[in-house]
């Protein structure tokens, strides 16, 4: 490994137009040829330090050299031209085009200067394809490709102009174990290729299985750069979030009370196969933390959607406290008391245009502390919305400012107060803390454990393993839309034993 | 709040140096361009008749802007509000000519029963949408000219005076007239209608609940649904009171303005709701400042006509471009605007710019 700089941020300031400094002069450099960490809470400067070495952004002030030079990226072009290419959190295939015209999208090969050339983007694709080692076709059209070959599709389109240093945003936020365990290995490959890779990521554990070298924002500034062997996990944790995060357990205490929820023999046979379930009998009792694991699109959807109303089981019922639920509209089953923190918190979750307030008394709109009648008591709403901030810790300006102005830790944990403040007898959690940041993860945590205490069934679903292990007191995995095995949780379950029941590999009940 | 503050503030400027701007080149050639150009600006403002005139001209636009307000507000892309003025206005004048009533409970009643039936334009297109997943753009759209026909049917063959010459309904009674509150004007108690009726709408959408539910579901339809609005209920009352205070507007107008029905194409009035809307940024407490202004144009605009060598067609040029500039100068900064541009034009998505975190 070389131990030149290709990459240097020298007191880099970023000061936005409305006065938020995102990045209060920040200073550290990327080696060729190494993969290098960056890590931080969220708003910790690490999107706005991406969109300044990609041209999206200019710095205020400071200076960014590039192989030495001083360099002013004035677009993505200026960017490209530096051997800067970027793989967004977000995609941004075309679905209609075929993986090698989505590639050479921006510099078509031609025949005679009008009309596109596809056999040579095709090999140029393929080329591509054989150079670094990454397999797709390049005939596939991208919206029928897996989410997991569509990043591969993205790391070869950004890789297609002689990339020198390739950043990811949080590559692995929407993968499962096993697809996170392959683009590292596509990423070891790449590093080997000469490629130079920025690799932002809020879990340490990746960053700790694939990293060189970290550098760890903290409220824009750099607050460690340091080869990771040098650096143990609580110390990253420490210069991330400043202070210790409370670590929040559920084996030690239970008080599990009367069965809660009650599902028996549910079937539903949809087109969409993530909303397909066969025979589901499941039951959460008072106070008890039942995860569900399962791979994406393993008909957790379908049991979701089920039990919040939005679909209508085939067969089967659905009970709650006794009483059936199954097939009831929304508006029934939230005065009946469940509540459900959805995965997409802006497409379900909250509305980014109204403000804070109109976001935190949707679910006590009609309770008597906010309404008499048709009248709505603005103060007290807003006085209900400045408790939610506080005792969810929301990092916020004023209750006034629209939901979509947040940071999407700060939005989530609006939310999660929002849906566990009306005290639930069910509370359904779908992907609590994906995307956010430890500290906000743990929050959510705390109050979730506080809630299944006094005495709410929870039903949890996420992708991530730890999560799972860490709240649940029984676990059960679903796979092609039924349930193959059900675990106790203790400290001895692994998530290797959770990951080979995922795949379809066990169907044994421990 | 300051902020907010300055922004209106710079919004009106801009508005009227596009009011100098497209005025200019017009007024230029003319022999006497100072003379035109105050007329224009100032003339509604002159005497008691002008002004008279623009608060004429504003109270129909404090209806049917309301009424695009609420419906816009709640997620309701129903562009209804000029049939249901147009029929508001032949159930009252039916009602008027036909009803045995007599005293100051026939205007009332006339308006009820316009405002009622006329709904009828922004309820049906709902109604398909929320039954058949029918667009509600498209059928409000053509339901207008459907409602136009219906109407032109009912004063032909039922209402028309047969003396009158041209296709005009008998002479309204006198009791079904709204009485002039300003002295040297024609200004009638549907200004005080309207106005009350802005107020109230404030108070509908930003201080009860159901207000706020609307709101709900027009930021976020799904959620809304997620935190147990009932959204096609919603989807059905917007319009009905919408559609409601469109008609009852195209009622007061007959009522107030008129002493035969004597309309015989939809009066636009509507469309203008829709400006109206737009200009206030969706917000009720709004409508009044945004409907003065367009009648303040519509007035010096005549004025010019009348006193200048300039063409009706290019006075009329001149309103659309002011129109034209200033509703593109707060569309652009109104994300429900930019939501509307989405669903009829998908290209327009890249107006959406993402909130910086």
């Amino acid at each position: 490994m070389s131990t030149e700089a290709l990459v240097q941020f020298l007191d880099v300031q970023k000061i936005y137009p409305n006065g938020t400094a995102a990045l209060a002069g920040v200073s550290f450099s990327i080696r060729a040829g190494e993969i290098h960490a960056i890590c931080g809470e969220n708003g910790a400067g690490k999107s706005t330090l991406m969109k300044i070495l990609f041209g999206l952004e200019q710095p205020s002030a400071g200076v960014l050299r590039i192989g030495g030079k001083e360099a002013s990226l004035r677009s993505t072009r200026d960017a490209a031209m530096a051997g800067i290419g970027m793989v967004h959190q977000h995609f941004s295939l075309v679905p209609s085009l075929t993986v090698a015209e989505n590639i050479s999208l921006g510099f078509e090969p031609t025949v005679g200067g009008v009309f596109f050339n596809r056999r040579a983007a095709h090999a140029f694709a393929e080329d591509l394809s054989v150079r670094y080692r990454l397999q797709i076709d390049p005939r596939a059209t991208a919206a029928s490709l897996s989410i997991a070959m569509k990043q591969k599709a993205e790391i070869l389109k950004a890789l297609a102009r002689n990339v020198r240093l390739l950043i990811l945003d949080e590559p692995t936020a929407v993968l499962t174990p096993a697809e996170a365990g392959e683009l590292f290995d596509h990423l070891r490959q790449l590093k080997a290729a000469g490629v130079t890779i920025l690799f932002i990521s809020h879990k340490l554990k990746e960053v700790r299985a694939i990293a060189d070298h970290i550098t760890v924002l903290r409220a824009g500034k750099v607050s460690g750069s340091a080869p990771l062997c040098s650096l143990a996990d609580a110390e990253v944790t420490r210069l991330a979030m400043g202070k210790l995060v409370p670590s929040v357990s559920r084996h030690a205490d239970r008080a599990i009370g009367a069965a809660a929820l009650q599902v028996e023999a549910v079937s539903r046979a949809a087109r969409r196969s993530a909303s397909r379930i066969t025979d589901i009998t499941l039951a959460v009792a008072q106070g008890e933390i039942v995860g569900v694991a399962g791979v994406d699109g393993a008909g957790q959807e379908g049991l979701v959607e089920v039990l919040t109303g939005d679909a209508v089981p085939d067969k089967g019922r659905v009970l709650l406290g006794g009483e059936q639920i199954g097939g009831l509209p929304k508006a029934r089953l939230r005065a009946l008391g469940v509540s459900h923190l959805p995965a997409d918190r802006y497409k379900t979750g909250g509305a980014s245009a109204l403000s804070l307030t109109e976001n935190a008394m949707a679910l006590a709109r009609r309770s008597p502390r906010l309404s008499i009648g048709q009248y709505l008591k603005s103060k007290a709403c807003e006085v209900l919305a400045r408790e939610m901030i506080e005792a969810y810790d929301v990092r916020c300006t004023s209750p006034r400012q629209p939901l979509g102005s947040l940071s999407g830790g700060n939005a989530q944990k609006l939310i999660a107060a929002r849906e566990f403040s009306v005290k639930p007898r069910l509370l359904i959690a779908e992907e609590p803390t994906r995307g956010i940041d430890v500290l906000a993860a743990s929050t959510i945590h705390g109050r979730m454990v506080d809630l299944a205490r006094s005495g709410t069934a929870v039903l949890l679903f996420t992708s991530d393993l730890d999560e799972l292990l860490t709240l649940s007191d029984r676990i059960v995995v679903m796979h092609d839309g039924r349930i193959v095995a059900q675990f106790i949780s203790s400290p001895d379950l692994t998530t290797e034993e959770i990951g080979r029941a995922m795949l379809g590999l066990e169907t044994s009940h421990a | 709040m300051r902020k907010a503050l300055y922004k209106r503030g710079a919004r009106l400027c801009l508005i009227l140096l596009v009011i100098a701007v497209v005025l200019w080149p017009v007024v230029a050639s003319l022999d006497d361009p100072r003379g035109a150009f105050f007329t224009f600006v100032l003339g509604p403002f002159n005497d008691m008749r002008h002004f008279g005139n623009v608060l004429e001209a504003t109270i129909p636009l404090l209806f049917t802007g309301l009424a695009v307000v609420i419906m816009f507000k709640a997620g309701a892309f129903n562009l209804g509000a000029e049939g249901a003025f147009f029929l508001g206005g032949v159930v009252a004048t039916a009602v008027l000519l036909k009803l045995p009533l007599a005293g100051p409970l026939l205007p009332v009643v006339a308006i009820v029963a316009g405002g009622v039936i006329g709904a009828s334009v922004c309820v049906v297109p709902a109604w398909l949408k929320a039954s058949v997943g029918a667009s509600e753009l498209v059928c409000s759209l053509m339901l207008n000219y459907a409602a136009l026909f219906i109407g032109l049917y009912i004063v032909n063959y039922h209402l028309r005076d047969p003396n009158a010459g041209a296709m005009l309904s008998y002479r309204i009674p006198l009791d079904g007239k709204l009485p002039r509150i300003l002295a040297g004007t024609r200004v009638h108690l549907g200004l005080v209608i309207g106005l009350l009726g802005c107020a109230l709408g404030a108070v509908y959408l930003y201080k009860t609940r159901w207000g706020y539910e609307s709101r709900l579901v027009g930021s976020n339809p799904l959620f809304a649904r997620h935190v147990g609005v009932r959204t096609v209920l919603v989807g059905l009352i917007a319009p009905c009171v919408g559609g409601f205070i469109a008609a009852a507007g195209g009622a007061v107008e007959i009522e107030g303005m008129y002493s035969r029905f004597s309309w015989t194409d939809l009066p636009g009035l509507g469309w203008n709701g829709l400006v109206v809307a737009i200009l206030a940024n969706n917000n009720p407490a709004f409508v009044p400042v945004a409907a003065v202004f367009l009648a303040y144009l519509e007035v010096g605009g005549d004025l010019l006509a009348q006193n200048f060598a300039v063409p009706a067609e290019v006075v009329g040029v001149i309103k659309a471009l002011i129109i034209l500039f200033s509703t593109m100068s707060i569309a652009v900064g109104n994300p429900r605007i930019k939501q509307l541009l989405v669903r009829v034009m998908p290209g327009a998505r890249k107006l959406n710019t993402e909130v910086e975190p």
